[in-house]
């Protein structure tokens, strides 16, 4: 029998649902503005998309952060997702 | 995937399952119902309500009488109802916020009498839909309660939740259990596969309902993030229209309805009117927002869409909430809604998305279900039967009472509307006061009287509850002198309820026989007290 590959997942339930719920939303946000990006200008349908694109991505990451090994990893690779994120957004917002 | 994996995801599904379940049993059930909301209010629709009427030609003096007396309706709107399913002619009607905006509307209603001087009247439509409407959106948590919003948004995160990790609970047996409903000895087993196939069916459907109920319930603090952040404060400024040209001498006289909906027709010809809201009547801009739906198209709204014309004369002004019109990023976004809310298609979706709202409420039903069962401790050979631990006596005996309180209280609501027209001042407030009376008696009589015994007893009463709903239209029908009222066109809503009656009967009966010959060790068996 070979050894298992991975550690077992621990749980972290509360760990893991904040960094979904908060750092999921806030990841969600800075997708939405890099899209907002795609185009010059707002009008009333794209700002309608641009809310509309939060919910599906911020409830993804709140699905599939329960995947992660333990809360810890979720709180950094989330973290460093959204470093990411809002870097590039706050970028193109400045120098772009 | 992991073993350890889908354990974990199999805990997430059970307990935003057991939290939200019955929230959303609540949602989906008066969902269900709101889907045909026309038909609904067309059944409780008093005769005489929408009497005297007017004639299209007399429009125009009409508005400009009403606008004379009450400026607040010329800025605001009113609005001219056409005829529908058998009305004898169209009415005017506005409403008004007394104390500012929060205030209760009150509604008015206006005509020309025979010297053509207008004559306007309080009135009180009856808001039964908009009722059922709101128990949908907040899952009959009382109003004016001002967190429900959020504690809906909530639910509708842990709905996500549930569907997300139900669906990753099931992907690895996904094929064998889609074909899979084993009646057999294993009662479990036949509630999890009819679980499973109901939420395997319905899956797009869920999709659609988590995502766009998540929009409805938090769009408010999204936009807000959004335009603090991304848009710099621009967000009101890209929604608000541009303003209209400044135009000196005296503005054009006011178009009829007659004519405004045949430059309508000629503009766009599939578009079905239902009723004409004039809007800043007196200014240059004023315009006719122009309410029906276009079944081709995707409709932004429940009820269709808008076509926004010109009150001076008739072109369109805007067609970003016009069905077949809009440019296509408004369009798009219609058709999240419309998604939502069953707006195309017409009747074959929204027979559709009933048949799927009511398969929604079993999918909830039947985990709380499975949650009791999961539960169920066994009897061992040669021992007395094992009872069951105090919480999933609790948890069915709350399913039971939540469930058949929030059907028993929503079809005595509607019933009873029509037995007490006519007899006391204020109906819409019994409407409310049947739905929350019925909703609690039912749940405290379920904890009262114990899961097995209430679901017996409370399927039979919501059968009949149900069942009171066509008999009074039957009643109307064959005693006219009764004071009660049938309308031929919402006999789908008799039929209906007829049908559901049947169903919840049967259902009783089933109960009945699984307390008496069911295994006396299950929370449904009445074997022991």
């Amino acid at each position: 029998m070979a050894r298992a590959k991975h550690p077992p997942i621990k749980r972290d339930w509360l760990g893991k649902s904040l960094a979904g719920l908060l750092l999921g939303f806030t990841l969600a946000l800075a997708l939405s503005g890099l899209a907002g990006l795609l185009r010059p200008g707002l009008d009333g349908a794209e700002a309608q998309l641009l809310m509309w694109m939060v919910p599906p991505v911020w409830v993804a990451v709140l699905g599939g952060v329960f995947m992660f090994p333990d809360g810890w990893r979720a709180w950094a690779w989330l973290s460093l997702a959204n470093l990411v994120a809002w870097g590039l957004l706050t970028t193109c917002l400045h120098w772009g | 995937m992991r073993p350890d994996v889908i354990r974990l995801y199999k805990t997430l599904h059970t307990w935003t399952g057991i939290v939200a379940g019955l929230a959303l049993f609540v949602a989906f059930y008066a969902g269900a119902v709101t889907v045909f909301q026309e038909p609904l209010a067309r059944w409780a629709a008093a005769p005489q309500a929408t009497a005297p009427g007017v004639r299209p030609a007399d429009m125009p003096a009409l508005l400009a009488a009403i606008a004379g007396t009450r400026p607040a309706a010329a800025k605001e709107g009113i609005t001219l109802h056409l005829p529908q399913h058998g009305d004898t002619s169209a009415w005017v009607g506005w409403h008004e916020h007394a104390g500012g905006r929060d205030s209760p509307e009150v509604n008015y209603h206006a005509w020309l009498d025979a010297e053509g001087a207008v004559q306007i009247r309080q009135q009180q439509p009856s808001d039964l839909t908009r009722f059922i409407d709101f128990i949908h959106q907040r899952a009959g948590l009382p109003e004016g309660f001002d967190a429900g919003e959020w504690l809906m948004g909530g639910i509708s995160l842990l709905y996500a939740l549930a569907l997300i990790s139900g669906v990753i609970v099931l992907l690895p047996t996904l094929v064998s259990d889609f074909f899979a409903l084993r009646l057999g000895r294993n009662l479990k087993r036949f509630w999890l596969d009819a679980h499973n196939v109901a939420g395997i069916i319905s899956l797009p459907f869920h999709i659609i309902m988590a995502l766009t109920a998540t929009v409805f319930l938090l769009h408010d603090p999204i936009y807000g993030l959004q335009d603090k952040l991304l848009h710099d404060g621009k967000l009101m400024s890209a929604w608000r229209q541009p303003a209209a040209p400044a135009s000196s001498g005296p503005l054009p006289a006011l178009l009829t309805p007659e004519a405004l909906l045949q430059r309508l027709q000629e503009q766009a010809p599939g578009f079905s009117p239902r009723d004409m809201t004039w809007r800043t009547l007196g200014q240059p801009d004023a315009s006719v927002w122009i309410g029906g739906h276009d079944d081709r198209f995707m409709n932004r709204g429940a009820l269709g869409g808008f076509a926004i014309v010109s009150a001076y004369d008739g072109h369109l002004i805007r067609t970003d909430v016009m069905p077949g019109h809009a440019s296509p990023g408004n369009a798009l976004v219609a058709s999240f809604f419309s998604l939502h809310f069953a707006s195309f298609g017409g009747d074959t979706v929204r027979w559709g998305y009933f048949l799927l709202g009511l398969a929604g409420a079993f999918l909830f039903y039947s985990g709380n279900l499975l949650w009791v069962e999961s539960r169920r401790k066994l009897t061992r050979r040669d021992q007395p039967p094992a009872t069951q631990s105090r919480s999933t006596h609790l948890m069915a005996a709350l399913t039971v009472g939540v469930a058949l309180g929030c059907i028993s209280g929503i079809s005595l609501s509607i019933a009873g509307g029509k037995w007490l027209h006519g007899h006391v001042d204020d109906l819409n407030s019994w409407h409310r006061g049947i739905y929350y009376v019925v909703f609690l008696a039912c749940a405290a009589w379920a904890q009262w009287r114990g899961a097995a015994r209430s679901a017996i007893e409370l399927l039979g009463f919501a059968a009949l509850a149900t069942l009171l709903i066509p008999l009074t239209s039957l009643l109307a029908w064959a005693l006219p002198a009764s004071g009660l009222w049938f309308h031929e066109e919402a006999l789908g809503v008799d039929l209906t309820a007829l049908a559901g009656a049947a169903a919840l009967a049967l259902m009783a009966w089933a109960a009945a026989r699984r307390a008496a010959r069911g295994p006396a060790d299950s929370v449904w068996s009445l074997a022991r007290p």
